[in-house]
């Protein structure tokens, strides 16, 4: 016991030891142990919570790809607004593949404990190309004429049994886009240590676990802003959507510990998704991705929400417009997904820019929104 | 005992519990009051505890983690309720006769009602100082706070509380 000099020091330690004097906690040793085991098994299944959450969204499948992802923010319940909202239907494709066989909806493991220590088959509406790769979703942050909004990309990766969900996120915090018009926010050396995901509520609740060694994520960086700290977290709210396919709600702990904020953002409670509106790019190139190397003819394929479901495309080389269209999104006032062919262009690096159609002119108003990829198109 | 550095997750769990639980609990007593929510509080920092073993693998370091999670989630919880108690003198007993226990019972409810009434950061340092004696130096590394500050909380925690349970009394 410690020596106080002061005697009000030693009337407080008195009084404190006297005020929990007569605390004594039933034996709760077995309800811990019960918990660590759930831990242990929940980490373990994580994969088939992402499976079965993956079964809700079987229009992925309808529209005739396989590559993990919706849109957040749409009606994912699988109303045919919600269709295209994966790439679909972009023939000739680099990223989509396939649709795999349709796994019944009765077959996801998550409430079968028996089978956690199984190895994860191949869920339904997941991408599994040829070599075990597949197709993530991943958001990053971008500049537009409205401010920094959220660009979504698909990103090969070799899963090699990780669960799509903390491996969409690591990619999110961690890994530099493919166009370099994009980027994440999150403080270098950011670490997506491990995500809970718990399925059993009314919302999938999804712990995500980050560490970084060089900086509190708790506290927003002094050169980061507070509106790019709140988008660097619907930047993880989406992505984790996206890979899940459903929506979900997301708490944080940051080094070990439950964070009430993250990058100095309230996460006190769980976040949901903002309004796509406020946080969404309004136009997606999603295929051809950055850096493309493909021959004509080939179809653009991505997502927009224009005035009048107007969208417009060019294909320019320098200040020179090569080709140039128009075509119409399925439906306008709400991400929508848009497709046009490019049937004949020569050979060549090129500039694919989509915009949509800005009825102000670009005299007032929010101004046009752009999306932009470098293609190179082959002989 | 074992080998502590061969322990795994469950047992390091199971040999902490022993040693440590009832002393954890009563600790976030001080910091929430309220002995259900401080159970939970702990029993929450096992948990988490054992998920973390791998990279703590040492009893003493164990034990830190496990203090500094009560402390941060007992913060958290009242963050969580929103309101923060506010100090309401107790009324005159009524009852000079009322024995020994009463009293006593009494007593310990105006101090834990005053320690509600402080700042988060006085109540803390005053509950890891007084409470579970740890020096100046452990306590500012674990609130990550410098010495000053912790001399600071701790003086000016005292003060409050002398004074808070003098008009009590």
């Amino acid at each position: 016991m410690t020596d106080y000099r002061d005697p009000d020091d030693e009337r407080v330690h008195d009084l404190l030891h006297d005020a929990v004097r007569d605390i004594d906690p039933p034996d709760r040793l077995d309800s811990i142990r019960a918990r660590t085991r759930v831990r242990s098994i929940r980490r373990r299944r994580t994969w088939f919570l992402g499976a079965g959450a993956a079964v809700v969204a079987t229009a992925a499948t309808v529209a005739g790809v396989a590559v993990v992802g919706g849109l957040p923010g749409t009606d994912q319940a699988g109303g045919p607004g919600f269709a295209g909202g994966t790439p679909g239907g972009a023939a000739g494709s680099t990223l989509t593949t396939p649709a795999a066989p349709s796994g019944s909806p009765t077959e996801p493991a998550a409430t079968d404990a028996s089978s956690t220590a199984a190895t994860p088959s191949s869920p339904t509406a997941t991408a599994e190309a040829e070599g075990g790769t597949q197709a993530l979703p991943v958001y990053y942050v971008g500049e537009t004429s409205y401010g920094l909004r959220l660009f979504r990309e698909f990103h090969r990766t070799q899963l090699d049994g990780q669960d799509p969900v903390s491996a969409a996120l690591t990619q999110a915090v961690s890994t530099t886009p493919d166009d370099g018009d994009y980027r994440t926010d999150w403080p270098e050396g950011t670490r997506v240590e491990e995500v809970d995901v718990d399925g059993s509520g009314a919302h999938t609740m999804v712990t995500v676990h980050l560490a970084n060694d060089g900086v509190d994520l708790r506290q927003r960086p002094e050169q980061m802003s507070r509106d790019q700290a709140r988008l660097a977290l619907q930047q993880l709210v989406y992505t984790a959507e996206a890979a899940a396919q459903s929506q979900l709600r997301m708490s944080f702990v940051v080094d070990g510990e439950p964070a009430d904020s993250v990058l100095g953002v309230d996460t006190s409670r769980p976040l949901k998704e903002a309004d796509q509106v406020d946080v969404v790019a309004l136009v997606w190139i999603i295929d051809p991705p950055e850096g493309a190397r493909l021959s004509a003819p080939f179809t653009v394929s991505g997502l927009a929400n224009a005035f009048e479901a107007t969208v417009h495309w060019e294909l320019s080389q320098g200040d020179t417009v090569v080709k140039r269209g128009t075509t119409t999104a399925e439906q306008a006032f709400v991400m929508a997904p848009y497709e046009f062919t490019v049937k004949s262009v020569p050979p060549g690096d090129y500039t694919l820019t989509v915009t949509d159609d800005d009825p102000t002119g670009g005299t007032e108003g929010p101004g046009v929104s752009v999306d932009t990829k470098s293609i190179t198109v082959l002989p | 005992m074992t080998d502590s550095r061969a322990w795994d997750a469950d047992h390091a769990v199971e040999e902490l519990y022993a040693a440590h639980y009832r002393r954890l609990v009563r600790l976030s007593v001080l910091l929430v009051h309220d002995v259900g929510t401080a159970e939970e509080v702990v029993q929450d920092a096992f948990v988490a505890m054992h998920g973390k073993w791998r990279g703590l693998r040492d009893p003493d370091r164990a034990l830190a983690y496990l203090r500094q999670s009560v402390v941060n989630r007992s913060r958290s919880v009242l963050r969580h309720r929103g309101v923060q108690a506010r100090y309401v003198p107790p009324s005159q007993p009524d009852h000079p006769s009322a024995d020994e226990d009463v009293l006593a019972a009494e007593r310990r409810t105006h101090v834990l009602e005053a320690l509600r009434s402080l700042p988060d950061r006085q109540r803390e340092v005053l509950a890891l100082r007084y409470y579970l004696d740890l020096s100046e130096a452990q306590i500012a590394e674990m609130l990550g706070i410098s010495r000053g500050a912790v001399k600071s909380h701790a003086s000016r925690g005292v003060h409050a509380l002398r004074s808070l349970v003098k008009d009590a009394s």
